[in-house]
């Protein structure tokens, strides 16, 4: 099959290779079924996986998630492993929203109960946790009370009350990077951070409430705490203006780096640096600093939430039981061993827009999950599923242990814009048994379910290919966004 | 067109903003605007405060990506909203002087976030009715 000059093989019912041709340095890999493959086409999304496969130091495959769809530099849904010594660093291979994450909490409630008091819930969540533009935190932050939130992420916020240890134990790396250094973040970046911590923004960050509604795999689903017919809650945001300002600054150094060093990257989104060079030290400084800011952004936005539904119910906190299952970032880049070529070998991987998946066993999850798997989440568009995930043991070999991180965008924002002239979307979600709040009614018609591929169908694929198996199936309630 | 002075391109998942100007200078001016008129509403904006923002030489399209930038900063930073803007090329540099006022939630929504201007697939050129920029906005 080709698209335009993008040669595809399929491999299987899930995979598809871009074999190597001109200065690609390993083939592509690219999950899909043949249908989604006809969306997938239809941007610049291959084309892009094509180039990161120039990055040098690039090992075994330049992947794309089955929600891939076109970035800058990276495709959204691009996964790629560098050689420490030889390989590079690419802030395009992280995105603007560093270590934009996930968190799933689960609750002692069932949404029968719920769901005649979700119109006043939903009002004090869009009350109580700050999102849109402009929004600033409960938490004000002096310039050294920052640097502690850059250098300990969601362990700052249990030293400072907002969090429990139970929070910070089930989130990825403990929710703290190490060798994060504040000095690492300008001055700028510092101060758009002072007033955003606690704040979840606008775009597709949202809080949801869902119910679990389907169980497919009863032995992971109860080392999860889920069950069916349980009141679940979604947090999706990241590090907000600061790491937005981290990524544009080290762009800059970055494009420096590379006409200096002669590197011949076919994207200048692509800039980047030897890992082992000291751009690309300082950018992982200060990558790690900003991820910390993510991971105690949503540890507050969880605080909030929290003590906005037990206010609000009113329940005691042992009723209420809301605990986080897990929090998951899905762009950042990190040290992790993996096997290549027959050994294993410490390796630096890439994920913009793709979730971390480690299978049963490894060593890196908590011992509640290490007999079923990282927990995964994909949320999916606001009016239809949202799933749950395991990491599975092909992920190890396939995927640098990683699997997507949502539906996928399928219409652009002005085509979603105007598919809903006429329209209501609160209507339109009422029918569906969802109510929506939100501070911008433009990005909330740019978010219609129909802009975002079949969720479904991508988690699928992934279940197929046997990187993640699928645990269980959420749908939405409510949905406050900024 | 949009606003008059630009236009979205389709892109699956930012913004892919096309600018048209008779010249360099004007270019970068509608552009910074362009920002604007995505983030709020531009006519609910006064014009109550000036400021000004000195751009070193640099080739055109890293002048505009600087420009975008200093202008997108103007509301991250400091909540300054952009009603109009114009520009002039100074000693091979550029200066952008623009007029608008801090956010009043009163007053002033914001449609979305804007959390970067990217360098993926900017371009400026220069044809026979005029200049021509495009760039994508990461939302």
């Amino acid at each position: 099959m080709r698209f335009e000059d993008v040669s595809l093989t399929k491999i299987s019912e899930t995979a598809w290779e871009i074999p190597r041709t001109g200065g690609m340095l390993v083939p592509g890999l690219v999950f899909a079924s043949p249908e989604m493959m006809e969306d997938i086409v239809r941007d610049q999304a291959l084309r892009q996986v094509i180039n990161v496969a120039h990055l040098p130091g690039i090992l075994h495959r330049s992947i794309g998630m089955p929600d891939i769809h076109w970035g800058y530099g990276f495709p959204i849904g691009g996964v790629a492993a560098m050689d420490v010594d030889e390989g590079v660093i690419s802030p395009g291979g992280v995105g603007y929203d560093i270590n934009c994450g996930v968190r799933l909490m689960r609750s002692n409630l069932t949404m029968a109960a719920l769901r005649p008091r979700l119109p006043e819930l939903v009002a004090a969540l869009h009350r109580e946790v700050p999102s849109g533009v402009g929004s600033t935190g409960f938490v004000r932050l002096d310039r050294k009370e920052l640097e502690k939130v850059l250098s300990g992420g969601s362990r700052w916020a249990v030293s400072a009350g907002y969090a429990s240890e139970g929070d910070a134990e089930f989130t990825e790396s403990g929710g703290r990077l190490p060798g994060a250094d504040p000095d690492a973040v300008s001055e700028v970046a510092k101060k758009r951070g002072f007033d955003q911590l606690g704040t979840l923004g606008a775009g597709n960050h949202f809080l949801e409430i869902d119910e679990v509604v389907e169980i497919y795999c009863p032995e992971a689903a109860s080392a999860f705490g889920l069950f069916r017919g349980q009141a679940v809650f979604f947090v999706h945001s990241g590090s907000r203006g600061l790491g937005y300002q981290v990524c544009d600054d080290y762009l800059d150094v970055m494009a420096a780096y590379t006409r200096r060093e002669r590197l011949d990257v076919p994207d200048r989104q692509l800039a980047c640096a030897h890992i082992a060079s000291e751009e690309g030290r300082r950018y992982l400084c200060g990558l790690a600093a900003a991820a910390n800011y993510a991971f105690a952004n949503r540890q507050l936005l969880a605080h909030q939430l929290r003590e906005t539904v037990q206010r609000a119910l009113p329940l005691a906190p042992r009723d209420a039981g809301i605990r986080t299952v897990y929090d998951v970032g899905h762009n950042n880049a990190k040290f992790e061993t993996h096997e290549v070529d027959g050994r294993p070998r410490n390796v630096l991987v890439h994920r913009k827009g793709a979730t971390r998946a480690f299978p049963p066993g490894h060593p890196e999850l908590p011992p509640a999950y290490r007999g079923v798997g990282q927990p995964v989440f994909i949320p999916g568009d606001m009016g239809r599923s949202s799933y749950v995930l395991a990491g599975a043991p092909e992920a190890m070999r396939l995927s640098f242990g990683s699997a997507c991180h949502g539906a996928g965008r399928r219409m652009s924002r002005t085509a979603a814009r105007q598919s809903m002239k006429g329209r209501s979307v609160f209507a339109e979600m009422a029918k569906r048994d969802v109510l929506v709040a939100c501070t911008s009614r433009k990005v909330l018609a740019e978010e219609i379910p129909e802009a975002y591929k079949d969720v479904g169908a991508v988690v699928d694929v992934v279940d197929r290919a046997g990187i993640a198996r699928k645990v269980a199936r959420l749908k939405p309630a409510a949905v406050v966004k900024g | 067109m949009s606003g008059g002075a630009y236009r979205l391109l389709p892109h699956t998942a930012d913004l892919l903003v096309e600018v048209r100007a008779p010249d360099f200078p004007s270019l970068c001016a509608r552009s910074a605007e362009a920002v604007f008129s995505l983030l709020t509403d531009r006519r609910r904006v006064r014009r109550s405060e000036r400021r000004s923002l000195d751009f070193a030489s640099e080739p055109p399209e890293e002048l505009l990506l600087s420009v975008l930038r200093g202008s997108l900063l103007l509301f991250s930073l400091d909540r300054f909203l952009v009603r109009e803007a114009d520009a002039n090329m100074e000693g091979g540099g550029l200066a952008l002087a623009v007029a608008g006022e801090p956010m009043d939630a009163g007053r002033h929504s914001i449609c979305r976030e804007i959390k970067a201007v990217t360098a993926h697939a900017l371009s400026v050129k220069d044809g026979p009715s005029g200049f021509v920029a495009r760039f994508v906005l990461d939302v």
